[in-house]
């Protein structure tokens, strides 16, 4: 059977529900808007069912732990191909295995297989607490963009909310064109439609910037140049550390 | 106006750049209705073209100074540009830094100007308002300023996450020669009171919770390698005194850049010995992470670490009785010893073999680096291999012309 869901997290869960209520093996499982190759095979739309997903979650939760169902949710906003085939491998084996503790073997290839892929996410969710950069806007809220690989962007809100609790601001990935906003109080998501940011520089447009920002722009462009130790020189490391990739939004890796 | 806290930024960030330390790590500092706070693990925020993370805004206060220590940049008999910033200069710029998300808070170091309690007093002043009138709680590391009075020390440590005192260098007969205002009274004092002070805190913290923290990420200090002749052993000793007697929590090594020529108290060099401070990091990490003692690594007939191949592999082919070690049966703290194991992948084999017996395409799997594992392990598939009946110079040959291939470059730079 070749599922579609909606590409939420709740639905994919819906998707093990129905899965295991109808034992219906699954081939693959698929968002709907997605450009991925279908393979061939009987097709079923499943809907998003909160109460369903619930279901699932419990007993991930009473099966596992709290810790392992948090591992998966974080698994899940990787942007790696077949990646809801192994997490269904993956409780299924949970599910039907005698073993208790079986979601710790990691000598099993579906638990590794899980287990890595939350950990290059949260690897990511790591870097960006690093490399987000914000620019204060004429109405004094900070804004982000970001590019990253997995969809992280809600990843990112607890600890932005807890270290910025006294200035509102967003964060917005530009790639899958939403974002999260915090007002000092409340987080929302948002998507922009009339962006009143350059999307290649990711640089708030003249009219919408405080106009103190380009100021400590070039401070910081500056104090990165003055850190630097020429004798000692590795662009290699620094690549390795920071990927190339990451560069389009950070002001010292651009003009100055 | 603008322009001027511009250039100072240049210069104080330039004449702060040798002081290598750039954790912003161990600290759990909340937010308690201000701005900012403290990550244990630490964040980096970017990496300089020379691949060192920066995480703090590190700078100096004043590049004057009343010292002339041959090694330093910043000495009096030196002609650079000389500037200092105004309090109000530093908090602006660090708190508006740490909102754009750029740093994960403040580095401050100093020349020493008037007298060691005048410039304590300076930096106090910064951190102490940082922290009450603008509630900010991102990190702050502090030197302590050596000479420096009790009383200043133990109002930095209030404030700051971090302190520090840079031993500079590795021996006190050659610190007395390099840098003749100082000694190792002076640095040793600040450091040993930074401990008392961290170690009664904690206990205080114990009773009360509201006791006052003192340098909850606790302290480092830095010592320069290669501007005096101290070999490694001596320097890996040195370090191993202070996690056991200050209990710190890291030592830097900075490998010595020659930045005044013409001096001939110091070596005449070329490149800084980039590959020397890599063994001397990796040997500080066997002591840190992997349970090496400092006389396992290097002992009185090898002084210096080898500069073809990490301390780990030179202490397996130096014990060829301990190897090859069982993955599936040997204690925790010998699988922590075989070459290309990680402390990530040790703990996993450990904490794995119950459910089976681990096999070479599970190592394979959990990281560990098998052209170098392989002649040190036995596991169900490798005798097979014949690979771990070698005797230590077959392995030296297998595996330095691997590791030499990748450090030409280095070693190039060092001789």
């Amino acid at each position: 059977m070749i599922y579609f869901y909606d590409g939420s997290f709740e639905g994919f869960l819906t998707v093990v529900f129905e899965a295991f209520r109808c034992k219906q093996e699954p081939e693959a499982i698929i968002p709907t808007r997605s450009n991925i190759q279908i393979p061939m095979g009987e097709q079923v739309t499943i809907p998003r069912d909160d109460q369903k997903a619930d279901r699932v979650w419990m007993a991930i939760k009473k099966k596992t732990n709290k810790k392992n169902a948090r591992m998966l949710n974080i698994a899940f906003f990787a942007q790696e191909a077949q990646k809801e085939m192994l997490l269904w491998r993956y409780l299924k084996k949970v599910f039907t295995c005698s073993d208790p503790g079986f979601y710790q073997n990691m000598l099993d290839e579906d638990v590794n297989g899980v287990v890595d892929m939350a950990r290059r996410v949260k690897r990511e969710v790591h870097r960006f607490q690093g490399f987000v950069r914000f620019e204060k806007s004429v109405d004094g809220i900070y804004f982000a963009p970001i590019d990253p690989d997995h969809d992280i962007v809600r990843l990112l809100t607890s600890h932005f909310k807890a270290r910025y609790a006294d200035q509102p601001w967003v964060i917005y990935d530009t790639k899958r064109n939403y974002g999260i906003y915090f007002d000092t109080e409340k987080v929302l998501e948002v998507v922009i439609d009339d962006p009143n940011f350059d999307i290649n520089t990711g640089n708030l447009k003249d009219h919408a910037k405080d106009h103190d920002q380009d100021h400590y722009r070039h401070m910081w462009q500056a104090y990165y140049d003055a850190i630097n130790i020429i004798e000692r020189k590795n662009h290699r490391q620094m690549k390795n550390y920071m990927p190339k990739r990451y560069w389009k939004y950070l002001p010292e890796k651009n003009k100055r | 106006m603008r322009d001027r806290v511009l250039k100072k930024l240049e210069v104080l960030a330039d004449a702060a750049k040798y002081d290598v330390s750039c954790s912003s790590s161990g600290s759990t500092r909340s937010n308690q209705g201000g701005l900012g706070n403290a990550m244990k693990a630490g964040i980096c925020h970017s990496f300089t073209e020379d691949g060192r993370c920066i995480s703090l805004l590190k700078v100096l206060f004043t590049n004057h100074c009343i010292y002339d220590c041959a090694y330093c940049i910043n000495r009096r008999s030196n002609e650079v540009k000389r500037t200092t910033f105004a309090v109000e200069e530093l908090i602006d710029l660090t708190v508006s830094f740490y909102r754009r998300n750029y740093i994960e808070g403040l580095f401050l170091s100093s020349g020493v100007i008037v007298s060691p309690d005048y410039t304590m007093e300076r930096l106090n002043a910064v951190v102490r308002r940082l922290r009450t009138e603008n509630r900010f709680n991102g990190y702050i590391h502090m030197k302590a300023i050596p000479g420096a009075s009790k009383e200043l020390v133990a109002e930095a440590g209030l404030h700051a996450d971090r302190i520090s005192v840079n031993i500079e260098i590795p021996s006190e007969n050659n610190l007395k020669l390099l840098a003749p205002e100082k000694d190792y009274r002076s640095v040793y004092d600040p450091m040993n009171q930074i401990h008392e002070g961290i170690l009664v805190s904690k206990e205080e913290r114990m009773k009360y919770k509201k006791a006052p923290r003192f340098a909850p990420a606790g302290q480092s200090t830095q010592l320069i390698v290669g501007a005096s002749p101290e070999p490694d052993f001596t320097i890996l000793k040195l370090a191993a005194g202070f996690y056991r007697q200050q209990n710190l929590k890291r030592v830097y090594y900075s490998g010595f850049v020659p930045v005044n020529s013409g001096d001939n108290r110091l070596p005449a060099v070329q490149q800084p010995p980039l590959n020397r401070e890599n063994r001397l990091y990796q040997a500080d990490w066997l002591m840190r992470y992997y349970q090496f003692n400092y006389d396992e690594i290097l002992d009185k007939d090898n002084l210096f670490l080898d500069p073809a191949m990490d301390p780990k592999l030179a202490y397996a082919l130096r014990n060829p009785h301990l190897f090859p070690v069982d993955i599936n049966n040997a204690p925790y703290e010998m699988i922590l010893r075989i070459p290309g194991i990680g402390v990530r992948s040790a703990k996993l084999i450990v904490a794995n073999r119950r459910f089976g017996s681990v096999s070479f395409a599970h190592l394979k799997r959990m990281g560990v680096a098998l052209n170098r594992a392989k002649y040190f392990i036995l596991c169900k598939e490798l005798p097979a291999a014949g690979l771990t009946g070698l005797k230590p110079e077959q392995i030296k040959k297998k595996l330095v012309k691997n590791v030499a291939a990748q450090g030409v470059q280095l070693c190039l730079e060092l001789y």
